[in-house]
Formats: C-alpha cells, sequence, structure tokens
C-alpha cells in the first residue's frame, strides 16, 4: 500500500453522511461554434460523493473534457450551478482541492522529474486560500518511491516511457494533496499491461487517501472495472444518459472482478448502452 | 556505447572529413589558380595572405576591435528590443495583431539597402554601424521570439491555472523556457549577420575597422590585406557564433 498520504479515515461505508464533493445542476456549456451557439452540455445534473470513484464515458465529443473542465475552474458554464464541497470552483481551485491529470502528461521537458514534481510548490502561492492543513501528506521524495520512480529523479521527460511520464503526472497532481483527482484519459495513449499495471497502483492510490477521483475513459472495461459508479455521456448535446453503480456486483464478487459473471453482464449492459449515444 | 564502432567511425569521419574538405580547397587555391592565369593581385595565393597577416598583426587587430565593438553592442542592442517587443506583443494582443503583419513585412526589406540612408542620417561615427548590425538582429528575434512565447500548449496553459499561477509565474516558469529554443535559433542567425551589419556600415562611411580595411584594399589593388580582412572578419562571426552555440548548449540542455 502507497505509503505517505493521508489515509481516509474511515472505509467507504460513511459516504452518505458526508456532504458531496461535487454537486452539479443543470450545468449548460455552450461554445460559439461557425454555425452558431453549440450546445456541449446541456441540463446536466450530477452528485459525486466525497470519496467516490466515478469514471467517465461517452462518445467522442460528448462533453467529458468539458464536464471535467468546469468542475476545475478551466471553463465557466453557461448556465446551472457547479459546487466543489459547497463551494464554487474558483475557491476549491485557489484551495488547491483539485488535481487534474491531462492525456499527454504535460511536463515540462526542462525540467527533470524530481523538478517537474515539485511545480506546485513553486506557483500559485499568492493565490491560495485557507489551505487545508491536512498532516502527512507525501513529499516530492516520497512520491518518487510511491510512483515506483526511484532512481529516475533526475531523468528528463523525454528519457521516461509513456507510462513513467504518466506516473509523473499522477504524482505531480498528489504532491498539492487534492480532494479530487480529476482523470482525463490518463492511460488513453499507453498499452494494455502499462494501463492494467497504472489502473491497479490508481486504485491503490485511492483507497489509502480516500480521495475522490473523476476518471474519463473511452474504454469500457477500465470504466467498468475502476468505477464505482460509471457515468455514460450520450452526445449533441452532452446529457447524462446512465448512472451504472456498480458497487453491489464488485461487493459481491469474489476472486478475479474481470471474469465475475454478473460483471461481465453489466459490461454487456454498459456497450449496449454506448451504442445508443 | 553499444554501437560503437560505428560512432567511433562516424565521430572521426565528422572532423576528418572537413578538415580534407577544405584542405583540398586550400590546395586547389594555392596552385591551381595561378596556373589558370590569375593575377596575384586579383586573388593572392593562401599561402600570400597567411603571410600578409603575419606581417600587420597590428594594423588588422586596430581595425577588428572596433568592428568587434560595432557588432557586440549591435548583437546585445537589437536582440534584447526584439525580446521586449516580443514580451509587450504576448501581453497586448492586440497591439500584436496591429503590428506583427507590419513586422513580417518589414523582416522582408534587405536590411543592408537601407544602409546608406541610416549612415547618411547618423554620420560616419559608430552609431550607424551599430544601429545598422542592431536591425539586422532586431527582426528575427522578434519573429522568433513572439512565436517562442506563444508555443505553450493548451494543457500547458490548463496546468498552470489549476495551479492558480499567477501572470508572472506562468511568463518564468512555461512561456520564458518555452521560448528559448526559438531564441537561440534566431541569436545563432544574429551572431554572424552582426558582423556583417558592422562591417557594411564601415564600407560606407568610416576610417577604421575591417570593413574600412576591406574597401581601402580593393581600391589600391592590395588583394593580400583584403584577403587578410576577410578572414579575420569570418573568424570575428564565427568567435560569437561557437560562444553563442556554448551558451545554447549550458542552457538547453535537456534535449
Ligand atoms: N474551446 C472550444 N471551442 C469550441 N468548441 C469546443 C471547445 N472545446 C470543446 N469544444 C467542443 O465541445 C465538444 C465536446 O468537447 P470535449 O473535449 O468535452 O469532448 P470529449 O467528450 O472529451 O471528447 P473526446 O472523447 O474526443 O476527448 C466537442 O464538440 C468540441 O468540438
Ligand atoms: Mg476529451
Amino acid at each position: 500500500m502507497p505509503a505517505g498520504l493521508p489515509s481516509g479515515s474511515d472505509g467507504r461505508s460513511s459516504l452518505a453522511a458526508r456532504p458531496p464533493a461535487i454537486r452539479a445542476a443543470g450545468v449548460d456549456v455552450a461554445f460559439q461554434g461557425p454555425a452558431g451557439i453549440h450546445k456541449v452540455l446541456a441540463g446536466l445534473d450530477i452528485e459525486v460523493a466525497d470519496g467516490e470513484l466515478l469514471t467517465i464515458i461517452g462518445p467522442s465529443g460528448c462533453g467529458k473534457s468539458t464536464l471535467l473542465r468546469v468542475i476545475a475552474d478551466l471553463l465557466d458554464p453557461a448556465a446551472g450551478a457547479i459546487e466543489v464541497f459547497g463551494q464554487p470552483p474558483a475557491v476549491a481551485r485557489r484551495r488547491r482541492d483539485v488535481g487534474f491529470v491531462f492525456q499527454d502528461s504535460t511536463l515540462l521537458p526542462w525540467r527533470t522529474v524530481i523538478e517537474n514534481l515539485r511545480l506546485p510548490d513553486e506557483v500559485g502561492r499568492g493565490a491560495q486560500v485557507e489551505r487545508r492543513d491536512e498532516q502527512g501528506g507525501a513529499s516530492a521524495a516520497e512520491l518518487i518511491t510511491m510512483m515506483g520512480l526511484a532512481g529516475r529523479e533526475n531523468a528528463y521527460p523525454h528519457q521516461l516511457s509513456g507510462g513513467q511520464r504518466q506516473r509523473v503526472a499522477i504524482a505531480r497532481a498528489l504532491l498539492s494533496r487534492p480532494r479530487i483527482l480529476l482523470m482525463d484519459e490518463p492511460f488513453g495513449a499507453l498499452d494494455e499491461i502499462t494501463r492494467d499495471r497504472l489502473n491497479e497502483e490508481l486504485l491503490n492510490i485511492w483507497r489509502s487517501t480516500g480521495m475522490t477521483i473523476l476518471f474519463v475513459t473511452h474504454s469500457i472495461m477500465e470504466a467498468a472495472y475502476l468505477g464505482e459508479r460509471v457515468l455514460v455521456l450520450a452526445s449533441n448535446p452532452g446529457r447524462l444518459r446512465e448512472l451504472e453503480d456498480l458497487r453491489a456486483v464488485k461487493a459481491a464478487a469474489s476472486g478475479s472482478i474481470r471474469e465475475n459473471p454478473a460483471f461481465v453482464e453489466r459490461m454487456g449492459h454498459l456497450r449496449a448502452v454506448l451504442r445508443t449515444c | 556505447m553499444l554501437n560503437g564502432r560505428g560512432q567511433r567511425a562516424s565521430a572521426t569521419s565528422r572532423v576528418a572529413l572537413p578538415v580534407l574538405g577544405a584542405l583540398s580547397l586550400l590546395a586547389f587555391w594555392q596552385f591551381l589558380i595561378p596556373l589558370f592565369g590569375v593575377p596575384k593581385y586579383i586573388v593572392p595565393t593562401p599561402w600570400q595572405v597567411m603571410l600578409r597577416i603575419a606581417a600587420d598583426p597590428l594594423l588588422l587587430w586596430q581595425n577588428l576591435v572596433p568592428t568587434f565593438i560595432e557588432s557586440i553592442l549591435g548583437f546585445i542592442i537589437g536582440n534584447l528590443a526584439a525580446i521586449l517587443l516580443a514580451i509587450g506583443f504576448v501581453y497586448n494582443k492586440r497591439v500584436e495583431q496591429a503590428y506583427f503583419p507590419v513586422v513580417l513585412f518589414l523582416n522582408t526589406i534587405p536590411v543592408l539597402a537601407l544602409a546608406p540612408i541610416i549612415v547618411l542620417i547618423f554620420g560616419i561615427g559608430i552609431l550607424p554601424k551599430v544601429i545598422i548590425a542592431s536591425i539586422i538582429c532586431f527582426f528575427p528575434t522578434l519573429v522568433n521570439m513572439t512565436r517562442g512565447l506563444e508555443s505553450v500548449s493548451a494543457s500547458e496553459k490548463d496546468l498552470m491555472h489549476v495551479l492558480s499561477a499567477s501572470g508572472f509565474e506562468i511568463f518564468w516558469k512555461l512561456r520564458a523556457p518555452r521560448s528559448l529554443p526559438f531564441l537561440f535559433a534566431s541569436l545563432r542567425i544574429a551572431s554572424t549577420a552582426c558582423v556583417v551589419g558592422a562591417i557594411v556600415g564601415e564600407w560606407i562611411g568610416a576610417n577604421k575597422g575591417l570593413g574600412a580595411v576591406i574597401i581601402q584594399s580593393t581600391f589600391n589593388y592590395r588583394s593580400d590585406l583584403l584577403y587578410a580582412a576577410i578572414i579575420v572578419s569570418s573568424s570575428l562571426a564565427v568567435a560569437i557564433f561557437l560562444v553563442v552555440t556554448a551558451v545554447e548548449r549550458r542552457i538547453i540542455n535537456y534535449q
């Protein structure tokens, strides 16, 4: 189990008692397109519990990245309300409540692994408000070990494999001890073996930190394997098609979840839903 | 090195082949040009040029110094102005939209064609030479630096915003380092161009400097001195170029 991160105070049992991590009500996002206003998200309602791992899946262009960007205060919704721990996204951002992992790791090529990791410590001090002072946050050095990057501290990004680069990006996001981790197809460009291994590591991190994770993927298997719930978005405009709760199936399964008949059945269902999006 | 043999071979040939190439051309010049009946006062042999450099080191040195000063001042002033203006462009989108196309157009004007006008306006002192050298350095660096500062990706900007980075931090931690490879590409061009600018300025109105030596020795049919001055000029340009590339290698060490 990864060491050094603040551990979840309790198991997954008392989630309902805590206020939600994210609450979106009637969120619209629109862009000015060549043919007038183009609605990307329309009337999206969703509540993500504190500590939940929610995966998001949907056809290309349905607004998955847009949803994450609204939560991260990278984009303002045209209508509707969005709250992150009861606050507007801008406040949550300045509190460093939200971490973001991009599909292309977005490591700065002129910085070594350790220097990339430390970026969050070097910027944004001026804007921060009432930073939560949790104890036990992992240091850059601890995150290096935890993410299996020991010995690579002084390597430059171009000297790393795609999987290692994504590990650095995750470690960098974890350095500010966010309460919510937004991940936009973080493993989309990786081979299947590496992806499976990183999925496993991500679950370990999630279990040991009690963090809320929103994870966008194009893989039904990845979405179902990681998610407690799977949010299926339909496109044009982006809207909620289905919210599939897998917790009961996973709790009841013994042995390898991937081969569990009930789980496989739910995946088939997700695939059928996706075809209609 | 895994591919040791191949790399050693290529390292040797990287040095040896150009040296051989240069020597063969010098030999051709030394022995064949006179055979074709080209008179010595038009094209001296390399050996005569060497003798001239050995005979007149003080003359060449005294004329190298002003050219060097004009080139370096032009290099520093032109590039510095370009960098500052590029930063201004990046933070004032409207100004950039208004003036960047104009800059691209001005960039196509052969600056050397403007040299007589500049000498006419600023006289025969050091100033017009520095101005010509600066202008030659200015435009390529302005274009490259503007592009470099803007070469940040959307996700890099997103990353900085999620971290609540200030505009100042975004500049120093993201835009500036991103722009450095672009900047050095134009500094390498400027390193030799500034010498050209200074020498052209001296052609038109000066009684000292390598450009003045070139003009005077041409008119006096002292072709050995002319060639010696040319060799000293290109050595100066190569020296500045090597300094720039050495600095570049120290700063951009991540590729
Ligand atoms: N800045 C923008 N300006 C205009 N349109 C945009 C902008 N950003 C996104 N869009 C449009 O919004 C829609 C949703 O984009 P988004 O990136 O959220 O999709 P996505 O679900 O993440 O797709 P993918 O799976 O391909 O990543 C697309 O049609 C896209 O063209
Ligand atoms: Mg996307």
